[in-house]
């Protein structure tokens, strides 16, 4: 697969941290499946030279770019914790709104205490797959007591969420068929095709699609839907309720992901089915426990025959070792917690409220979200990788999300929040929100004097989504390409259009050029000193400009749109 | 109006550009036309670059018939203006239009409506975009190409905003001299004998000193014009920008500083006429990446034979002394020096009787007439 213009994307890196968000978004899926068709056609043998596996990973320029320019926000390594909501990186405290730890029980003395007096006990691993020697009393007191918190027959606690979705495919035969909401995490992506299963994708939400696909499917087939209960990206809920009226119609099971659901929504913290009153209509729930929970693992749980069955036959049950006693631990802590303090969760989408409106009453657009996920729109992807690294030295940790994991022209900051998170440090994000946003041109000077307010997903509201602004749904519908600069558009472009832009870059750069004042050199006579001295950033600074130069973006005042807003 | 007319305020990159780039088309076969740099069109559109939107508010339209862009215009609102007079007036600007009333109709109408709704109740016009920059409606003497800074149109465009229910407000008058034909004699006596009675001495400008000339020259500048129609004092920035911008084809030996008992009381700013040198550039300094249009730029900048004086201003209480004949005198001898055949004199308010008879005694003719046009909004 040849890749012309592939800085920060490739099509081959689309499985790699590089997309560490959920795969909401055609393209991208798109580019799986290519993938994966072509892993599985034989391959014409290159006569002429030898080639090598390792080929691609040598010529995989994107992270040496990201590198070298200073915009790689991946993998930051964390030195030091001060109570979940502040972190150390590179010696430096900055607050943590990129983590999913909604509840902030990860910091909480009575967790910790468990998983310390859980490894006293049991140390430090189990050594073997629960199948075989890797079972504690630990794990069965786990499972049972979450099969009773989430009201249901059976549990199974499995070592990582992502292996949790993977265990899916067992019960999944030849003749069974998965409907799945496109916007699915990679885990259930992954799940439903390590199975012999046929998989129907529906448009994100769109239940008149997921009909006409129940419609058109053989229907005495095995069905599923499989869907996230929140979604990580856009942090709205699914349609649970049109779901299970479907389901019953078409005769189809359904099973709901709640990683970001469980203890944050419902009454009781038991996720989406419990918000919808739908415990009973829905049959399989998957929780993770890194999340919510403190930990690190995942559940799964509903009737018991599919739960003994999925026990058994589950490739990434039992040939995986199981949950650390450390983590069993925490999570039943944490478990005992979120079914006694509620309060946490009424504190957390308290927050997710502030957060919102404060966003919105700046002028940011936080799109469709009701829950504590709170996806800042910025549009161009070099902006927004300018914007996460703005917030990053002004003390904010935050998560870019960049095509191809959204739509082009649709790059996102994506922030979530924790219960434990205090006023003052959450007034601190807004304001440097509200800082860089206006350096960068994301927000007005001045705050707009309306906004429409934010609906949260609290107990008994039912509701499942915000307004979508005509900005919001355009960039979802992949209609904001032009707006902003993508190395995808870029690869998009026709060579004709491409060299239009390239003579204009020159024309722009000949122009300066031949506009400089006698004040301008001097200032370039002392440039040179000044690149050594910035070295580090020279390769952003460059590429930041190079695209904007390339795209028009940044002199022409094309960004505000209107100059007139200015005043 | 023809509804397949649609008028639109430009908004992102791609409609920027085609506001920018219409006129190139437009005018493609009209041989006055000088095209500007898009470049310099593109920083006159920048509010970070341009200071004019330091203070005002500008609307951008387009107008289009299916795909095709078949016109533009800017809605100006300049608070300064409606301090400054103590009005209501707004402006339109940077109009270009295809020859159809309907379109003319639908983009003014979209400007007044924009202006009215900032409380604009007179829309005066063409404006780019104020009067200390190029404004008015060439409704004379299409047949010589437009001095430099001076607008250019096709001569259907006064039908068209007449039709749109414009009239008249003011007309600005542009004069052709020429150097090789001498000043009336009597001119030139009287200016030597006002020399000597004033204890007059005229310099020219001194760019080593750039910045300490400019401040001189805007105290004048906005002193001297304060009394005529449409002036609107400049800000520092504004006047900055403008000498920066002057000083690349500035010839300092024509910009002279009057100076009694060593204060300068009058000045006169004479350019040479750089627009054969952008004619020959055809808007890009770069085609296909060469620097094909800077080149020629250079090589007809070499060659400029006309000149055009901008500006001649004196302050108060030292007018009606001649001051502007030693001006013009000493102007038009070195610009004989240097090599140029002539040039224009512009613009002057049709009714500043003063500077007009000033002109025609130096032997000036009238040779364009601009004009602003009104409305209510």
């Amino acid at each position: 697969m040849t890749v012309r213009f592939s800085l920060f994307i490739d099509p081959h890196a689309s499985s790699s941290p590089w997309v560490f968000t959920r795969p909401g978004n055609p393209n991208l899926e798109r580019a799986l499946h290519m993938e994966s068709g072509s892993d599985h056609t034989p391959r014409r043998v290159r006569k002429t030279t030898m080639s090598d596996v390792f080929d691609k990973c040598r010529t995989w320029k994107d992270y040496r770019i990201a590198k070298a320019t200073g915009l790689y926000p991946y993998f930051r390594a964390i030195e030091a914790s001060h109570g979940a909501t502040e972190v150390e990186i590179e010696g430096r405290r900055v607050i943590m709104v990129g983590s999913n730890n909604y509840l902030g029980l990860s910091a909480d003395p009575r967790v910790k205490e468990a998983a310390i007096k859980a490894t006293e006990k049991f140390g430090t691993t189990c050594s073997g797959s629960r199948l075989l020697n890797g079972t504690l009393a630990l794990h069965e007191e786990l499972e049972a007591r979450l099969a009773k918190f989430l009201n249901r027959e059976s549990a199974i606690v499995i070592s990582t969420g992502f292996q949790t979705n993977l265990a899916l495919a067992s019960i999944l035969g030849r003749h069974d068929i998965v409907f799945s909401d496109r916007a699915n995490h990679a885990s259930l992506v992954d799940g439903v095709r390590l199975s012999f299963a046929t998989e129907r994708k529906f448009r994100h939400n769109d239940m008149d699609h997921l009909e006409q696909l129940l419609a058109a499917a053989e229907p005495g087939a095995g069905k599923i839907i499989v869907t996230d209960g929140v979604f990580s990206m856009e942090g709205d809920v699914c349609n649970l309720p049109r779901i299970v009226e479907l389901s019953k119609q078409y005769n189809a099971r359904v099973m709901t992901d709640d990683a970001h659901a469980m203890g944050v929504l419902g009454e009781m913290g038991r996720g989406t089915s419990e918000y919808f009153g739908l415990e009973k209509d829905v049959d399989l729930v998957m929780g993770t426990f890194s999340k919510s929970f403190a930990s690190l693992g995942g559940v799964l749980a509903g009737p018991f025959d599919v739960i003994n069955y999925i026990r058994h036959k589950a490739r990434s049950v039992i040939f995986s070792a199981s949950m650390t006693p450390a983590s069993i631990a925490a999570a039943l802590k944490a478990t005992e917690i979120i079914e006694s303090e509620p309060q946490r969760r009424a504190r957390l989408l308290d927050i997710a409220e502030k957060m919102h409106n404060g966003f919105r009453a700046m002028g940011f657009d936080t799109g469709v979200s009701v829950t504590p996920v709170v996806p800042v729109h910025i549009g161009d992807q070099v902006k927004c990788f300018r914007f996460w690294r703005a917030l990053h030295e002004a003390g904010v940790f935050a998560n870019p999300v960049i095509p191809p994991a959204v739509e082009a022209g649709h790059a996102l900051i994506r922030t979530s929040y924790m219960a434990t998170h205090t006023d003052a440090q959450l007034d601190q994000v807004l304001d440097t929100f509200e800082k860089i946003g206006r350096k960068l041109n994301v927000i007005p000077e001045t705050r707009p004097t309306v906004y429409e307010p934010v609906k949260i997903a609290r107990p008994g509201s039912a509701v499942r989504s915000n307004k979508a602004s005509e900005t919001w749904a355009a960039g979802s519908a992949g209609l904001l390409a032009d707006k902003g600069f993508s190395l995808d558009q870029l690869s998009r472009m026709s060579s004709r259009e491409m060299a239009g832009k390239f003579f204009d870059a020159v024309e722009q750069l000949t122009w300066r050029a031949a506009n400089l004042q006698p004040e301008d050199l001097r200032r370039l006579g002392g440039a040179p000193k000044k690149l050594w001295e910035k070295r580090s950033e020279l390769g952003g600074v460059l590429l930041e400009k190079g695209a904007q130069l390339f795209m028009r973006n940044g002199s022409d005042g094309s960004d505000g749109g209107n100059q007139a807003e200015r005043n | 109006m023809p509804s397949d007319v649609q008028v639109t305020p430009v908004r992102g990159a791609a409609d920027r550009t085609a506001f920018i780039r219409l006129p190139y088309s437009l005018y493609r076969d009209d041989p006055n036309w000088v095209p500007p740099l898009e470049m310099e069109r593109r920083d006159f559109l920048d509010p970070k670059k341009n200071p004019f939107f330091d203070y005002a508010e500008v609307e951008l339209f387009l107008a289009r018939r299916g795909q095709d862009v078949v016109g533009r215009v800017a809605a100006i609102k300049n608070p300064r203006h409606m301090e400054f007079h103590g009005t209501k007036e707004g402006f339109f600007g940077l109009f270009e239009c295809v020859n159809d009333a309907g379109v003319a109709r639908a983009l003014l109408d979209a400007a007044s409506a924009w202006l009215k709704a900032r409380g604009i109740d007179t829309v005066l016009g063409p404006a780019n975009f104020s009067s200390n920059q190029d404004w008015g409606l060439l409704v004379e003497g299409y047949e010589s190409p437009p001095a430099l800074m001076m607008p250019f149109n096709p001569a259907y465009y006064a039908g068209l905003l007449e039709a749109c229910g414009f009239t008249k407000a003011k007309d600005l008058w542009a004069w052709e001299l020429s150097s090789s034909t001498p000043p009336p004699e009597k001119v030139a006596r009287i200016a030597e004998k006002i020399r000597k009675r004033e204890g007059v001495t005229v310099r020219a400008v001194n760019l080593k000193d750039f910045p300490a000339e400019v401040a001189r020259i805007k105290e004048i500048y906005n002193a001297a014009w304060e009394k005529n129609w449409g002036f609107i004092p400049f800000t520092d920035r504004e006047f900055d920008h403008m000498a920066k911008e002057m000083k690349a084809i500035v010839r300092p030996e024509l910009v002279l500083i009057a100076e009694v008992k060593g204060e300068p009381v009058a000045f006169s700013m004479t350019l040479p006429d750089a627009n054969p040198a952008f004619k020959a550039a055809n808007g890009r300094l770069t085609t296909f990446g060469l620097p094909m249009g800077l080149l020629k730029l250079v090589l007809a900048s070499r060659k400029l034979k006309r000149l055009r004086l901008l500006t001649l201003g004196i302050k108060e209480g030292y007018r009606r002394r001649g001051l502007d004949a030693i001006l013009y005198l000493d102007t038009l001898r070195t610009a004989k020096e240097l090599g140029y055949t002539g040039g224009e004199i512009s613009w002057t308010l049709e009714d500043n009787h003063l500077v007009n008879r000033a002109i025609e005694s130096m032997g000036g003719q009238r040779s364009k007439t601009y004009r602003v046009f009104q409305r209510p909004a």
